[in-house]
């Protein structure tokens, strides 16, 4: 069939096709464009909280479960850390060895700073390593003996590093005793 | 058969022509698809209104949850964090090298003949063992046999306890002074022992056992 369109009639085709194109053009790029757009948006949105929420609730349970685990290492810290009391080590350290001794029969002992310097390893960056001179004046071996007894198991972050032990002239029943120690103290 | 005359041709043919107008019928297929779009983006932001309530409870769902998670972070870090510490001081604690066992053990080695009168110890770095100069003097009708019985009792002592011991002498000279035991005059020799031992030895893999060739 042969459609005979007169000039006015093909005019007003044309403008109907433009009309169309503008349309369609309209439609996808200033509403369903931006509508697609945002709802893949927030699918991609959902879909990370809902990872996150899934992995935190993994989170917290692994979390309840590391405190039952670790509660005795958290008792055990506690009561490493209760060792080191608040203040400057050089303020409580010399006098707390110097009761120490007296209470073993060990008088006119002193305790003096050698240095101070921080641990090599990462899990000890909030401790300090103190390097101490312990002189006991005079005492005898027995004595000695336990009270150094006395201070490996009451200290259990001090160290002795290097022990003399020398008889005085005077009385050699008696010796001067110099002990090098090393203490872990936490930062405070 | 009656004669069938059209006196409103051109009338008819006008209707008819605004019939067929193209932009009438263009504007007609606009208005229909229009409305199909509308629907369709209709149905699309109802369904974006859907997924914009179901994010909107998630997100209320993570705000909840989020400050709990934050600090069940922060406390696995920290649990961790003591638990890797008391791991090292544990460590440090265990690997200590304890004076007095081993001067408790020097005191059962000193018989009544010998006298010790000095004693200096080191513990090496890095878990490389302990060394202990000890200096003294013994006396007796032998006073070199009174000395060289503390090093073996020493290093009969020290080897009960500890690993790769070794006891020797680094001076052992007379001296002319003579002492008094038991009423008698004995002559005294003047010692410097030198002990070395290892307190927490690790322990060397036995060599593989040589296979025995299949029959």
């Amino acid at each position: 069939m042969k459609i005979n369109l007169s000039k006015d009639q093909i005019q007003k085709l044309a403008l109907s096709t433009i009309g169309f194109v503008v349309l369609v053009y309209v439609y996808f790029s200033f509403f369903l464009g931006p509508l697609n757009k945002s709802r893949a948006s927030m699918l991609t949105s959902i879909k990370d909280l809902q990872f996150k929420v899934g992995n935190s609730k993994n989170e917290m349970t692994k979390a309840a479960n590391l405190e039952k685990q670790a509660s005795a290492a958290t008792s055990r810290y506690a009561a490493l850390t209760n060792l080191s009391p608040e203040g400057a080590p050089i303020a409580w350290f010399p006098p707390r060895m110097r009761i120490f001794f007296s209470n073993q029969k060990i008088d006119k002992s002193t305790a003096r700073l050698e240095n101070n310097v921080p641990y090599k390893e990462a899990d000890l960056a909030g401790w300090m390593r103190y390097n101490w001179v312990l002189d006991l004046p005079q005492t005898d071996f027995t004595t000695l003996g336990k009270a150094l007894a006395e201070l490996e198991n009451n200290e259990p972050l001090l160290s002795i590093n290097k022990i003399n032990i020398h008889s005085l002239p005077v009385d050699p029943q008696f010796q001067q005793v110099n002990l090098a120690v090393a203490t872990a103290i936490l930062k405070r | 058969m009656a004669l069938h005359l059209n006196l409103l041709h051109e009338e008819f043919q006008e209707q008819r022509q605004r019939q067929r107008d193209p932009l009438k019928i263009g504007m007609m297929v606009l208005g229909g698809l229009g409305a199909l779009m509308f629907l369709y983006y209709m149905w699309n932001a109802y369904q974006t209104l859907g997924i914009r309530s179901r994010l909107n409870a998630v997100q209320s769902d993570w705000s909840k949850l989020e400050p709990q998670v934050t600090a069940a972070q922060k406390r696995s870090a920290e649990l961790n964090s003591i638990i890797g510490t008391t791991k090292v001081l544990d460590g440090m604690i265990d690997g200590r090298f304890f004076w007095a066992p081993f001067l408790e053990k020097l005191s059962h080695c000193v018989a009544l003949n010998a006298q010790l009168t000095s004693v200096d110890g080191t513990v090496l770095e890095e878990n490389r063992g302990v060394n202990v100069l000890i200096e003294g003097l013994a006396a007796g009708r032998e006073p070199r046999s009174a000395a060289e019985e503390l090093r073996q009792l020493l290093l009969e002592q020290l080897s009960q306890s500890y690993h790769e011991v070794k006891v020797e002498f680094k001076t052992l000279e007379d001296l002319d002074t003579l002492v008094k035991i038991g009423g008698a005059n004995m002559p005294t020799a003047r010692f410097s022992l030198s002990a070395t031992f290892n307190p927490n030895a690790v322990v060397k893999p036995a060599p593989a056992a040589p296979r025995k060739p299949k029959p």
